[in-house]
């Protein structure tokens, strides 16, 4: 998770619940290196490819909720249709409504995942304390 | 009174692909069944065996009818494009 995030948490500057807030997921090769210190996002070592667009595609999450001591905020699968990209290594959860594009948490998938002429969906973890996508416990 | 810890975290994700065609509806049902019902490894075994059971079926449910919903939007688009004059493309799309 960004250390940025947790700052701009206590700063109001992200809803998870409010319509104008667009959470997006970029993708990005292994020649990106991002990590706690990452704050926005940034279109340097994005993946370019067939019907994939820069900036990646929309989150959609779901109202934010608690169960026990833990909050957390469940996402939908992203899905990108009908893409032809190689050498995705990860992704960057952001902000896009927010000034700068500020980031959320980066994503890394363990190793370089392709799709050709077909779907590449980031599988979101179930939505409950213990998996899912941005916990507070 | 005792300060609580305060942690936050991250979930993980997974990707999956696919190459020159769309996902099955048998491949989607699992993806939902995932999200609808994680099976902790933990889980007392007869709980667990249960769970997962369970899951298998809504899964077979789940698949069963994205079938009948991708079939029957077929069916509008189908009438669409035959409606625009292209019959032939129609046809095909119906017999997919």
């Amino acid at each position: 998770m960004c250390t940025s995030f947790k700052v701009e948490l206590l700063k109001g500057i992200h809803n998870f619940t409010a319509a104008s807030n667009v959470f997006k997921l970029a993708l990005y090769t292994n020649s990106a290196s991002f990590n706690a210190a990452t704050t926005a996002y940034t279109s340097g070592n994005e993946v370019n490819g067939t019907n994939y667009t820069a900036k990646g595609n929309a989150i959609t999450t779901v109202t934010p909720t608690s169960s026990s001591t833990t909050a957390f905020v469940d996402a939908n699968d992203v899905v990108f249709s009908n893409v032809t990209i190689n050498g995705v290594r990860g992704a960057l959860f952001y902000n896009e409504a927010a000034s700068g594009d500020p980031t959320v948490a980066v994503l890394d998938f363990g190793s370089d995942k392709a799709a050709s002429a077909g779907d590449f969906t980031v599988v979101m973890p179930t939505g409950d304390a213990s998996n899912a996508i941005i916990r507070i416990a | 009174m005792n300060n609580m810890p305060f942690n936050m975290s991250v979930g993980s994700v997974e990707v999956r692909t696919t190459n020159n065609r769309g996902f099955t509806p048998e491949e989607v049902a699992e993806r939902c069944t995932d999200k609808l019902l994680h099976v902790s490894e933990q889980a007392p075994p007869v709980i667990r065996d249960q769970a997962v059971a369970y899951k298998q079926q809504m899964t077979g449910v789940i698949a069963s009818y994205m079938k009948q919903a991708i079939q029957s939007d077929r069916t509008t688009v189908y009438n669409a494009i035959k409606d625009a004059g292209h019959l032939k493309l129609a046809e095909y799309i119906r017999n997919m």
